[in-house]
C-alpha cells in the first residue's frame, strides 16, 4: 500500500504578527514546527502502515528551502521518503493553487492508496486543503478523522467527528483523510535513532519544472483569492470565570448581572 | 533536541533545584529519547554516534535547565560510558552498558580526594591484587551522582594506585559499584549550585570487586582516565555556550520591555556593547566547543593526534566557563535588583556554570595544557 501525508511547516506560535503592508505573516525570528494537525496525519499514517505491515510513507510539503526541517521530523516519525516542493513560482498560493500543486505532486508519485492530511493548519487556519486536494485528485475524502481502524482485507472503519458525537463510516481506498487529533494514541516525540536514521531516508526537492503540470495554476497566478487585510479582531471585553459550583454559582452569576444592568437590557 | 527539552526537561527543571538528587523520571525521559550512552556501540544498546552529535544534545540540555544540572547527568554519562565501552572487558561491558543506557544505573567519576584535584600522582587510594580480585581502600570527595548510584544503582569509574612507587605509571581504572557495596559509605556536600545532581564522596574500606572491572591494562588508568576527562571537558565547553546562550536571550527579551528613562533599555549604547560582546563570545565558545569535539571524533578514527585533541580541547574548557559566567553576570546586572534574586532564572545558571573553572580540570590546569604544547615538554611548570 503506497500512502501519502500532505504537511505544513507553520510558526510555533498563536501569537502570528502580521505585517501591516503585505498583510503576510511576520516570520521572522519565530521558530517553526511542523503544523501538529500534520504531526498526527504522520503518525496515523505510519501505524496504518505498521498495521498492514507493508508498504510505504511518502511525505510532502510545499515551501521554501528552511520546510526541509519539518520534513526531517517526518521522516523521524517513520515516513520513508520525503518530497519537497519548492521554487519561486509557487509563492503565493492561496489554498486552491497549494491544492493543485500537492495533487499534482501525487500524480507523479503513481498510484496512490490513501493520502492523509492534518485538518487545518494551525497559522491559516482554513481547513480547505486536504479536500480541494482531494477534489483534484477525483479521491472520496472523510474530514475531521479522529479513529481510524483497518482490517486484514484493507478495509477501513472510521470515527468522524460531529458537532453532536461521531459518526462511524466504513470506507475502501483509495481516499484521503484529514484528520484530527487522535483520540486512539497519543502523538510523542521519536527517540534519538530515529531522527538519526531520518538523515539516511530518500529526500527529493522538486522545482516547478520537475514537477509538471499546468504552470498558470501555480502561485499567485493559479489562486482565487488574494488577501486583502489579515488583522486581529478588537477584544469583545473581559472574561470573568466564576469558580463555584451549583446554587453559589448562580449567585454569583445574577451579583454580576445585577452590577452590569446594560447586560440584562440586552 | 529543542522539541525533546521543551516539552520533556524544561517542564520538569522549575523546582529541581529542591530535590538534591536527579528525579528519576528525568533520567527516564533521558533514557526513552535515548540520550543517556548515545555514543556507546549499537551492541550494547547505545546509537554509536560521534561524540560533536553529544554535544548538540548538551548544548540544548543546558539551555533548557539553567542548573545545568542535566547536563552535568549527561555529560559525566556520555564521557565515562564512552570510556567504558572503549577500555572495559566485554564482560562488563556487557554488565553495565546497557543498564546505564536504559536510565536503570548511572555512571560517574571519582578520581578527586580531599587534598588532591589535578595532581592525581598524590592521591592516596590504593587498589591491590587479592587471588582473582581486587581490593580498594581510600577515600573520594567532590563527586558527582554519589547518591544517585547509591539510590538508583550504577557506580564510578575509580582511579587508584597499584603501584604507588611509579607514581602516575601506577595507576589502575576501574568501575566501583556503590550501592550495596560493602565497605562503601557514602558522604554528602552542598554545592552552591548544580542542585538537582548530588555531590559528594565516600570511604572505600576493603572493598572488593571483580577482575573484569578493570578498565584497560593495569598501571595505566592515568592515561586512560584523561580521555574520559578530555571528552567531558569538550562537553563542558558546550555546556557553558548553551547556558550563556539562553542567558542572552533572557536578558534580550528583557531589555526590549524594561524601561528606564522613559526608553527601553536595550536602547543604551552601554547595554548594547555588552550585548554584541557577550554574542560574539558565546558564537566563538560554541566554535571552539565543536571544533574540539570534532578533533576528539578525528583522533577516534586516527585522523588526529593526542596533542591535537588536548590543544583543542583545554582552548575551549580555559575560556568557557569564564566567558559564561560573565555573559550570565551582566543579564543578571540588566535585570536590577531582580536578577539578585531566587526569583531570576539566570542565577541558577550563573551559581552552576562558575563550578566549570573547578570540574573535570580545573582552568589553571588547561592554561598548562596549552602552554605545554606550545612550549615543549621540557617546560612543564610541575616538574
Amino acid at each position: 500500500m503506497k500512502l501519502v501525508a500532505c504537511v505544513k511547516q507553520v510558526p510555533d506560535t498563536t501569537e502570528v504578527k502580521v505585517d501591516p503592508k503585505t498583510h503576510t505573516l511576520v516570520r521572522d525570528g519565530v521558530p517553526s514546527i511542523l503544523n501538529p494537525y500534520d504531526h498526527y496525519a504522520v503518525e496515523e499514517c505510519v501505524r496504518i502502515k505498521e498495521k498492514i505491515g507493508d508498504g510505504s510513507v511518502i511525505v510532502i510539503t510545499m515551501g521554501p528551502p528552511q520546510a526541509r526541517s519539518a520534513l526531517m521530523k517526518c521522516l523521524a516519525l517513520g515516513a520513508d521518503e520525503a518530497v519537497l516542493i519548492s521554487d519561486k513560482a509557487f509563492a503565493g498560493s492561496d489554498t486552491f493553487a497549494t491544492a493543485y500543486t500537492l495533487a499534482q505532486a501525487i500524480r507523479k508519485l503513481g498510484s496512490i492508496d490513501m493520502v492523509f492530511c492534518g485538518q487545518q493548519a494551525i497559522d491559516g487556519d482554513t481547513a480547505q486543503v486536504g479536500p480541494e486536494i482531494a477534489q483534484q485528485l477525483g479521491m472520496p475524502q472523510v474530514t475531521y478523522v479522529e479513529k481510524i481502524e483497518i482490517d486484514d482485507k484493507h478495509k477501513l472503519t472510521i470515527h468522524k467527528q460531529t458537532e453532536d458525537g461521531y459518526h462511524i463510516l466504513e470506507a475502501k481506498a483509495p481516499l484521503l483523510l484529514a484528520l484530527l487529533p487522535p483520540t486512539s494514541f497519543q502523538p510523542g516525540n521519536p527517540p534519538m535513532s530515529r531522527i538519526l536514521k531520518a538523515k539516511k531516508k530518500p529526500f527529493n526537492i522538486w522545482d516547478a519544472e520537475k514537477l509538471g503540470g499546468d504552470k498558470s495554476k501555480f502561485g499567485l497566478d493559479g489562486s482565487f483569492t488574494q488577501v486583502i487585510k489579515t488583522y486581529t479582531p478588537p477584544s469583545r471585553g473581559e472574561c470573568e470565570i466564576i469558580e463555584k459550583e451549583g446554587k453559589e454559582a448562580a449567585k454569583k452569576l445574577g451579583e454580576i448581572l445585577l452590577k452590569h444592568e446594560a447586560l440584562i437590557k440586552r | 533536541m529543542k522539541e525533546f527539552c521543551a516539552s520533556e526537561i524544561v517542564p520538569k527543571t522549575e523546582k529541581l533545584e529542591d530535590t538534591r538528587k536527579m528525579p528519576k523520571d528525568i533520567i527516564k525521559a533521558l533514557a526513552n529519547f535515548e540520550l543517556l550512552g548515545m555514543v556507546i556501540d549499537p551492541e550494547y544498546g547505545g546509537l554509536g554516534t560521534d561524540v560533536v552529535t553529544a554535544g548538540i544534545a548538551v548544548e540544548e540540555l543546558a539551555r533548557a535547565d539553567p542548573s545545568c544540572s542535566i547536563p552535568v547527568l549527561f555529560l559525566v554519562g556520555t564521557s565515562w560510558g564512552h570510556v567504558l565501552n572503549k577500555y572495559g572487558t566485554e564482560e562488563a561491558k556487557k554488565e553495565i552498558l546497557p543498564k546505564a543506557i536504559k536510565g536503570e544505573q548511572i555512571i560517574g567519576i571519582a578520581t578527586t580526594e580531599s587534598d588532591i584535584g589535578s595532581d592525581l600522582g598524590s592521591m592516596k587510594t590504593k587498589i591491590s591484587k587479592k587471588g582473582d580480585k581486587y581490593v580498594v581502600n581510600g577515600e573520594k570527595m567532590y563527586i558527582s551522582g554519589v547518591a544517585e548510584a547509591v539510590e538508583y544503582g550504577g557506580g564510578h569509574v575509580t582511579l587508584a594506585k597499584m603501584t604507588p612507587e611509579k607514581g602516575t605509571r601506577g595507576m589502575n581504572l576501574f568501575y566501583l559499584p556503590l550501592k550495596d557495596t560493602p565497605g562503601i559509605t557514602p558522604t554528602y556536600v552542598e554545592d552552591i549550585g548544580r542542585e538537582a545532581i548530588s555531590c559528594g564522596g565516600f570511604d572505600i574500606k576493603n572493598v572488593e570487586i571483580p577482575k573484569h572491572y578493570l578498565i584497560g591494562e593495569e598501571n595505566k588508568g592515568f592515561y586512560i582516565v584523561h580521555e574520559g576527562y578530555e571528552l567531558a571537558r569538550g562537553l563542558i565547553s558546550l555546556v557553558c555556550a548553551g547556558a550563556a546562550a539562553k542567558a542572552l536571550e533572557n536578558g534580550i527579551a528583557y531589555i526590549k520591555e524594561r524601561k528606564a528613562f522613559g526608553r527601553p533599555i536595550g536602547k543604551y549604547e552601554g547595554i548594547q556593547f555588552k550585548l554584541a560582546e557577550h554574542h560574539v563570545r558565546i558564537q566563538a565558545l560554541r566554535d571552539l566547543g565543536y571544533k574540539a569535539l570534532w578533533t576528539f571524533d578525528q583522533e577516534l578514527q586516527g585522523k588526529a593526534s593526542r596533542f591535537d585533541v588536548s590543544m583543542a580541547i583545554a582552548m575551549a574548557k580555559s575560556v568557557a566557563p569564564f566567558w559564561a559566567v560573565e555573559a550570565i553576570d551582566d543579564v543578571m546586572q540588566w535585570q536590577g535588583a531582580f536578577g539578585y534574586t531566587k526569583e531570576c532564572q539566570d542565577q541558577k545558571a550563573w551559581r552552576a556554570v562558575r563550578s566549570f573553572t573547578l570540574a573535570e580540570g580545573s582552568s589553571e590546569i588547561m592554561k598548562l595544557i596549552i602552554a605545554r604544547e606550545l612550549l615543549g615538554k621540557d617546560f612543564l611548570a610541575y616538574r
